[in-house]
């Protein structure tokens, strides 16, 4: 080996095309089997996507950063189950262009998130955060009271149905209304809303003001969202621990 | 800059090194490359190196035995031992449930009075309950149950929907205004539609309620007994058993000032309190109630 | 910049800026509003301004004609400078965003200065910006040095250093404006992601016409690790960056991969970067300047043989060791784990032979802090590649993962061997750059060698005791089987930690500063290229 090198590190070209087969094969066997052994990912019959207003608030999770503080998976630890709650399924996050498990915990994990705490709470947290949980670290968000943009609405669903997340042409068109929709739950809209998505996602007025649609709306909307896509990690933890 | 300070040839130079060089401090030769300088040991291969690399390499080819490892298209290796981690957490969470099972298990049944007089149980139980309290409670309620707007006190003698361990424990599982088909509801509707003036007085009557100089024969004591007082009573002392605030007594959920009885009456509240059943167990809940219900008392409770 | 250049290249260069200037201006112009209109200003505005500069110098004199037997100095210079005031930044913002874990309200909360907007620019700062123009710098210097050549064009250099300076600079600014792809050390948005693309493809056919002007037949240990580092970062670059465009002319885009498998790209890439980033290319930093500082031969070619195949090979299998117990497929963890322990061999001999390398030289460690910079990043080297194994180990990383352990782990590389080899560089380079024979003030880079040391082992030993507190608190059960802590409980025990690591980063900082403006005092007044060692071989111009 000593001197197939000595003899390749004459060869400029030699070396590059050494280095890249070199560098290239772990990525290739880690990667490619991810593809295509099937219990990689299994998707339950009840996995939903992300409504327009959501996915909106996971767009502000992303640009305030809020993943580099919050994971979003409970590993597979018995003090994690123990603490959060079930265990994160590859499936979970399947729609998830890009995955959010993070990698640190200066705050606690997220993947449980959904329905543990109220509205009101959310927005008086995020607005505020030690005029709730005086201990916290975590920064104020007082700006999230701005009106939400869905300009591009329509767009981020119809780019994400290329990418393979089950979004109809229903959907992609109505994009922007259903964000409205989802936070005026007494509006006429509400009933396209619930057509195209089900019951499960919730409509309410999640900021609280039934007058204006705030990125407060979509950001308290995807946090309420947060393991709740899907209710198969609680059945197989209750299948487990019986 | 970098040249040996004592060179010499060997005879007999190696055909791939040439020129060779002995290095005085470690008594190697140099390979006889020459890169602006830099020259390079031709030092023996350490047979340490040699020793890690076989040790680290036995180390994975056992771990790739027993453990699942290798891709195979389709499939994979899945190790002698046929672990899978999801099993393995779910063992050990059941074993964690096992450990507390003795205790926690008491806490199934709903005979409160009994379990609270078992002082040994609940000095085991207190601590478990504090941890579930500060990681699911103490949010909204405070770390001692103190409260916040919008979050009421629970360190205090007044209780919605009731004081009694029962009725707490009922509120934790099914919570208020949610989702849950057995929710406690109640709502405060909005008074939009009333004058803008008659609001004010209304505001201002309630805030005068507490200190008892509210005048119930003023007009605003005729709106009051026309819009208010199915829900918080004649003389404002609540519905608490409803969920309807009293104006007489100390405690407030978002305010008894003017100015936050203006924006309730005109937006009105729906407050949520999330139900908890799905996420905390029976004996989880219970063991909660009492310890919330312990809070609100000078003698037991937060720590 | 422009005395260096011919005037024909001052004219290429002069299109290339108005190329540069109209690409801004479509984007700009395209995307109407939002970050990306905003990024197309700054490529307008520097491309008029570098129009300027080339116009306004295009009746100077041309260079002086032996400048092609001469080696090509004014890039490195430059890349130099742009690596201090990175460093500035990127530490500076380091500091902040640590303050404001322990004071967090002590700026004010506008959305450009919220700690999750701040902590993107601090990586990407010092990462791209401090380590990535220190190890475009310095690999123009080595290239020439250990080839005997001179850079292959005069134009090329110029185009990749101000280019990527623009990627840095639209990723920093992207992010404050709220742009990000939230993938760790990836955060950059795609059209950034396109540019850089091509800037690296035009380092490196710089690199490699460069390296086939060699004159000596066999290409030098640190070229193996720089093309490396070129090579591996171009492949993870775009593996992790493909995206999908919400629209051409906005900065949001989707990435195509999602769930596990995007977990295992994000973080085959990301562990990566630290390796063919921050380790690889600085590897080939320290095969240079120590051997160049001390005066001494490379302890053992053959054992920088097997560290380079085995740090390149074993390398690209350990990212998944970031996702154990996770939703990541068990075999997938196995492999992480056992190619994370075998790859400490390869890293202890790179180790090992740097430090065997002193021998014959502790003299001058003794003595020479710019040595002993080096010294001490060999030894930080071998610490954090040892810890890197050990928090790979399953068990390990179930208490380890997630902590403040990580970050004191990761700062014990990036504060102890990054920054060290770097500032062990910069002192050698500026100097001789200069055409000085030292600093000008040696004392300055001894106060600064001491800062360094002494902010390093504050930062690393708070943020060890920090992770392992929270790892403990996080699984710690009482007697009767129950949680013993609350969540909450674990962010209140970080105070004390937080605000050392504050100090600690503060302190580095400090040197840096030291060591910015005792490089400014030196480099004042340089114009000439540095004449060390004259090219044995001279090309034709």
């Amino acid at each position: 080996m000593l001197k197939l090198h000595y003899n390749l590190e004459k060869i400029s070209m030699g070396l590059v095309a050494a280095i890249i087969v070199a560098a290239s094969i772990g990525g290739i066997v880690e990667i490619a089997p991810l593809f295509t052994i099937d219990e990689t990912v299994e998707l339950p019959d009840d996995l939903r996507p992300y409504t327009p207003l959501e996915l909106a608030g996971r767009e502000i999770y992303i640009r305030e950063g809020c993943y580099a503080c919050h994971s979003q998976m409970v590993r597979s630890l018995a003090d994690e189950l123990d603490r959060y709650g079930p265990y994160s399924l590859a499936s979970e996050s399947a729609y998830d262009h890009p995955m959010l498990w993070g990698s640190k915990r200066t705050g606690p994990d997220l993947a449980r998130l959904g329905g543990k705490y109220s509205d009101d709470w959310h927005v008086a947290h995020l607005i505020d955060p030690r005029s709730v949980v005086p201990a916290s670290i975590m920064p104020s968000y007082p700006w999230l009271t701005r009106p939400l943009d869905t300009d591009l609405l329509s767009d981020a669903l119809a780019t994400l149905a290329r990418l393979g997340v089950p979004y109809d042409e229903d959907m992609i068109a109505a994009a922007e209304a259903d964000a409205l929709a989802q936070s005026r739950p007494d509006s006429d809209a509400v009933d396209g809303f619930l057509e195209r998505y089900g019951e499960r996602p919730e409509a309410r007025v999640f900021d609280g003001d039934p007058s204006r649609l705030t990125e407060m709306d979509a950001l308290v909307a995807y946090l309420q969202s947060l393991g709740t896509l899907t209710d198969a990690p609680y059945r197989l933890l209750a299948e487990g621990s019986q | 800059m970098s040249n040996p300070t004592d060179p010499r040839q060997l005879p007999g130079a190696d055909p791939h090194t040439g020129n060779r060089k002995i290095d005085p401090v470690t008594g190697y030769d140099t390979t006889g490359h020459d890169w602006g300088g830099i020259t390079e040991l031709n030092t023996a291969f350490p047979k340490v190196v040699i020793w890690a690399l076989v040790l680290t390499f036995l180390y994975s080819v056992v771990a790739w035995i027993l453990l699942p490892a290798w891709p195979t298209g389709r499939d994979y290796t899945r190790g002698l031992l046929g672990l899978d981690q999801s099993e393995e957490a779910i063992k050990g969470f059941n074993s964690l449930a096992d450990r507390r099972q003795d205790w926690l298990s008491r806490f199934e049944g709903e005979n409160f009075v009994a379990l609270q007089s078992d002082a040994t149980l609940m000095a085991t139980a207190m601590p478990a309950a504090a941890r579930l309290f500060a990681d699911n409670c103490a949010a909204c309620h405070g770390t001692n149950g103190q409260g916040g707007p919008g979050f009421p006190v629970l360190s205090d003698e007044t209780w919605l929907w009731g004081g009694d361990t029962e009725e707490i424990a009922t509120t934790i599982r099914h919570g208020i205004n949610t989702e849950d088909p057995d929710t406690r509801y109640a709502e405060m509707p909005a008074f939009d539609w009333m004058e803008r003036s008659d609001r004010l007085a209304l505001a201002e009557f309630v805030s005068e309620m507490r200190g008892g100089v509210a005048d119930f024969e003023s007009a605003a004591g005729t709106l009051f007994s026309e819009n208010c007082s199915s829900c918080h009573g004649e003389t404002g002392t609540g519905g608490l058993e409803i969920g309807a605030p009293s104006f007489t007594d100390e405690a407030v959920i978002y305010g008894q000032d003017r100015e936050t009885l203006m924006e309730t009456l005109r937006r009105g509240r729906h407050g949520v309190m999330p139900a908890w059943s799905g996420r905390l167990s029976e004996a989880e809940i219970n063991l909660l109630a009492l310890y919330v219900a312990r809070i609100g008392r000078p003698e037991g409770g937060g720590q | 910049m422009t005395a260096s250049l011919s005037v024909s290249e001052r004219r290429v260069g002069m299109f290339l800026s108005v190329l540069l200037a109209l690409m801004g201006l479509a984007m700009a112009a395209s995307a109407r509003h939002g970050v990306m209109s905003a990024h197309g200003f700054m490529a307008l505005g520097l491309g008029i301004a570098l129009a300027f500069l080339l116009g306004g110098a295009l009746y100077d004199p041309e260079p002086p004609a032996n400048r092609l037997q001469r080696y090509y100095d004014a890039p490195t210079r430059f890349g130099l400078v742009m690596t201090l005031i990175w460093a500035m930044i990127g530490m500076g913002i380091g500091v902040w965003v640590a303050a404001l874990l322990y004071w967090p309200e002590g700026t004010p909360p506008w959305p450009a200065t919220s700690f999750g907007r701040l902590r993107p620019v601090h990586t990407t700062g010092i990462i791209f910006g401090f380590g990535g123009n220190a190890l475009i710098a310095t690999s123009f210097h080595v290239l020439q040095r250990t080839s005997r050549a001179r850079l292959a064009d005069n134009l090329s250099p110029w185009v990749v250093l101000i280019g990527y300076n623009l990627f840095c600079a639209w990723a920093v600014t992207g992010y404050l404006m709220g742009s990000t792809q939230s993938k760790e050390y990836a955060e950059a948005e795609w059209y950034a992601d396109l540019w850089l693309v091509v800037i690296w493809v035009t380092y490196f056919v710089l690199y490699i016409r460069t390296l086939a002007r060699r004159n000596e037949p066999h290409i030098y240990v640190a070229n193996w690790y720089y093309l490396a580092f070129i090579l591996v970062v171009a492949m993870l670059h775009i593996v992790n960056n493909l995206a999908l465009p919400v629209r051409w002319t906005t900065a949001e885009s989707f990435p195509i991969w999602s769930g596990v498998q995007d977990a295992m790209v994000q973080w085959w890439y990301g562990h990566n970067a630290v390796a063919f980033f921050l380790t690889a290319g600085f590897l080939g930093m320290l095969y240079y300047f120590l051997p160049v500082r001390s005066g001494r031969p490379i302890w053992s070619y053959r054992l920088s043989i097997v560290s380079f195949w085995g740090i390149t090979f074993f390398y690209i299998w350990v990212g998944s060791h970031h996702l154990h117990y996770t939703a990541l497929p068990y075999w997938a963890q196995t492999l992480g784990m056992t190619f994370s322990v075998m790859l400490l061999v390869p890293s202890w001999a790179s180790a090992g032979n740097a430090i065997a390398t002193l021998n014959g030289a502790w003299h001058k460690v003794r003595d020479d802090a710019t040595l002993r910079f080096m010294f001490v990043a060999a030894v930080f080297y071998g610490l954090s590649t040892f810890e890197g194994s050990f928090l790979a180990i399953r068990p390990v990383n179930s208490l380890s993962h997630y902590t403040d352990w990580t970050v004191g782990h990761v700062h014990s590389g990036t504060l102890g061997w990054v920054a060290m080899i770097v500032f062990g560089a910069i002192y050698t380079l500026v100097p001789q750059l200069s055409g000085k024979t030292e600093m000008a003030s040696p004392r300055a880079v001894e106060w600064h060698f001491w800062l360094a040391v002494t902010g390093t082992l504050v930062y690393v030993i708070s943020m060890w005791n920090a992770g392992i507190t929270q790892g403990l608190m996080w699984r710690a059960y009482d007697e009767n089987g129950a949680l013993s802590y609350s969540f909450v409980q674990s962010v209140e025990a970080m105070a004390p930690y937080y605000l050392l690591r504050t100090i600690g980063g503060g302190l580095f900082l400090t040197g840096a500063v030291i060591c910015a403006w005792n490089c400014r005092a030196t480099m004042r007044g340089t114009t000439e290229d540095a004449t060390d060692r004259p090219l044995v071989a001279q090309p034709a111009e």
